[in-house]
């Protein structure tokens, strides 16, 4: 069964330098997420991988096409939607002065919920910063506190935004794991990441996205099928990252 | 009334307003030195340093060096000249008054020389002036003879006639204005830019529980700034508010009301923090000249009048000023409370017209 269902999602931005022409950041995307999947978005940068996820998400306006979460329209039903969802954002900033449990208790009551924030922050690995402030935390610990933040509401489907950019290997495979439990308990992810070894470890499939439009979607293993270039003098099969340059190519991305 | 997520993010909002030490300071320093200087202008003045060189040695000199050291306005040092002009220019004495010789004024007028470094003396108009006013009455005891008239000044309605009375209301709106936009301007800008505010907007959170929120933590918050300032110019120097506390409470809200929708609309012209700044001085700093906070709208030009008088400033300040001093109502309707409801109209209409969330989030 299909928790979110996207028909080609359009969004327009003013063209940088001539703001009378648009270009599609989100070019008319189509894909299907199932219940308790864990769905890989990878793309260069500019792909429009955060952008369709800000539109999944309420932040951005739907120019065209649709997306429906759960059942729910998410453009006319977007307070509806945010009920639903948790968000860990590319950018992890919160409220001076408040510590890890204030801010978990104030994000709790902006969905109308008493929240055990204890109860969180031990399931992030984190109970023993209960008084601590963000700006005190590592980063793997802030990535971990974001992911808490986005589980107050207990959501059905959790979006992570590049959410191992920057993190060292164990903070990295801590995180992976967090995922995973997660997604065993029924939860079902959405990410974006630049990370191929993260796409494959983690992802039930994955939709490979470059200057706005879709050009691939598949479980990693039949991705690899389909793209990796045939091995020549190895022994080995390629992998995600063969995959990922055989379609976006090797040019430098802003 | 209030949602109970209203009431925790305004909770919130307080308790981070209040555990920025330095900001509270900062808030309250502005009209905290005002209180104090006036405070410490407000008591006895200080005497003027006088030097005295007494050259004659007639009685009447010495019946007038006499006079001239009782009187409590000057705190005389008698000596030779040379020696007071090096303490004069020392900055030791503020003057010295010179007795000639011939020192007589029953039978022809005496000339008597007032020493100045005029470069040391600030308010050498105000000292020439309390000197000679001085010199005048002691002139008349000598002479025995008893002053035409004297002057009482008495205000056309009754109220006290002191300048701290004029400045204090004037000063509360600014303060008003200041902790308005501050709240208002300067944190959305500042959300924005740390992404805070974007944080803030994938939960179901709506603007109008945002807004609510900034605007029951920041009305609080003013009005205990306010009270703080008022209760210590009401302890130390004897200022009375003639009209209600509800009154007076009621149009600072209503300010605060007026300047936090203005702030908003500041904040969301400004796309960065660096902006931010200019805008808002831009917008203060006119006001703070022309909205009659230190001396009043009359005494600029007429053309620049009306101007002023438009001012959400002068119209707050206006509105204060009539209930400290004159006893005025929140509730009879004039030109004041006219020009405060088409403030607040106004403010609403822009705040709600131009403030793109969807931008201000992104």
């Amino acid at each position: 069964m299909n928790i979110i269902e996207v028909k080609d999602l359009l969004k327009s931005y003013p063209q940088p330098g001539n703001k009378k022409e648009t270009f599609n950041a989100v070019d008319g995307i189509t894909f299907n997420i199932k219940v308790g999947e864990i769905y890989g978005i990878l793309g260069p940068n500019g792909a429009g991988k955060t952008t369709t996820l800000e539109m999944l998400e309420g932040l951005n306006d739907i120019d065209g096409g649709s997306a429906i979460i759960n059942g729910l329209d998410v453009s006319t039903n977007v307070f509806k939607v945010k009920e639903i969802i948790g968000v860990q954002l590319q950018a992890n900033e919160y409220f001076d002065k408040l510590n890890l449990t204030e801010l978990l208790i104030l994000f709790g009551k902006l969905y109308s919920e008493e929240i055990d924030s204890d109860d969180l922050l031990k399931k992030v690995d984190l109970l023993g910063k209960s008084n601590a402030k963000p700006e005190e935390l590592s980063g793997g610990q802030k990535q971990r506190f974001s992911i808490a933040c986005a589980l107050v509401n207990n959501p059905k489907i959790l979006f992570l935004d590049e959410p191992t950019t920057g993190l060292d290997p164990q903070a990295k495979r801590n995180l992976w794991n967090l995922a995973k439990e997660l997604n065993a308990a029924g939860m079902t992810i959405v990410l974006t990441t630049h990370n191929m070894e993260e796409a494959e470890y983690l992802c039930n499939r994955i939709a490979i996205m470059d200057r706005g439009k879709l050009i691939a979607e598949d479980t990693p293993q039949g991705l690899i099928q389909k793209y990796a270039p045939e091995p020549q003098h190895l022994a080995s099969q390629g992998n995600i990252e063969d995959v990922f340059l055989a379609l976006t190519g090797h040019t430098l991305r802003d | 009334m209030f949602t109970s997520m209203q009431l925790h993010l305004a909770k919130v909002f307080l308790k981070i307003f209040f555990r920025d030490r330095q900001s509270v300071m900062l808030n309250l320093f502005f009209p905290l030195v005002f209180i104090g200087a006036f405070l410490f202008i407000g008591g006895e003045p200080d005497p003027i340093k006088l030097g005295l060189v007494n050259n004659s040695t007639n009685t009447i000199s010495k019946i007038f060096s006499d006079l001239v050291k009782s009187d409590q306005l000057f705190e005389v040092t008698e000596g030779e000249e040379s020696d007071l002009k090096e303490q004069l220019l020392l900055g030791d004495q503020t003057a010295i008054i010179v007795i000639p010789e011939n020192f007589d004024y029953l039978e022809k007028t005496s000339e008597l020389r007032l020493l100045l470094d005029a470069s040391q003396v600030r308010q050498l108009g105000a000292i020439k002036e309390a000197i000679n006013t001085s010199l005048l009455s002691i002139e008349r005891e000598l002479r025995n003879s008893e002053p035409m008239f004297s002057l009482k000044i008495e205000d056309v309605k009754a109220r006290s006639q002191r300048y701290i009375d004029f400045l204090l209301p004037g000063l509360l709106a600014f303060m008003l204005m200041n902790l308005s936009i501050a709240g208002s301007g300067f944190n959305i800008v500042e959300y924005r830019r740390r992404g805070i505010l974007k944080r803030l907007f994938v939960t179901p959170i709506q603007p109008k529980d945002f807004i609510i929120s900034i605007v029951l933590a920041r009305t609080l918050i003013v009005l205990m700034q306010i009270s703080v300032v008022l209760g210590l110019a009401i302890a130390l120097l004897d200022v009375k508010i003639m009209g209600s506390f509800l009154s007076l409470y009621g149009m600072v809200t209503l300010g605060t009301f007026i300047f936090l929708c203005l702030g908003f609309c500041l904040g969301s012209i400004a796309k960065t923090q660096e902006a931010v700044r200019p805008i808002v001085t831009s917008f203060t700093f006119p006001q703070l000249i022309f909205s009659g906070v230190f001396f009043p709208i009359s005494s600029m030009p007429e053309i620049v009048q009306p101007f002023a008088h438009a001012l959400p400033l002068s119209v707050i300040a206006t509105g204060l000023r009539d209930i400290v001093n004159d006893g005025a109502s929140l509730l009879v309707f004039n030109t004041t409370t006219l020009g405060i409801v088409i403030w607040i109209m106004l403010s609403f209409f822009t705040v709600t017209k131009f403030f793109v969330w969807k931008e201000i989030a992104s």
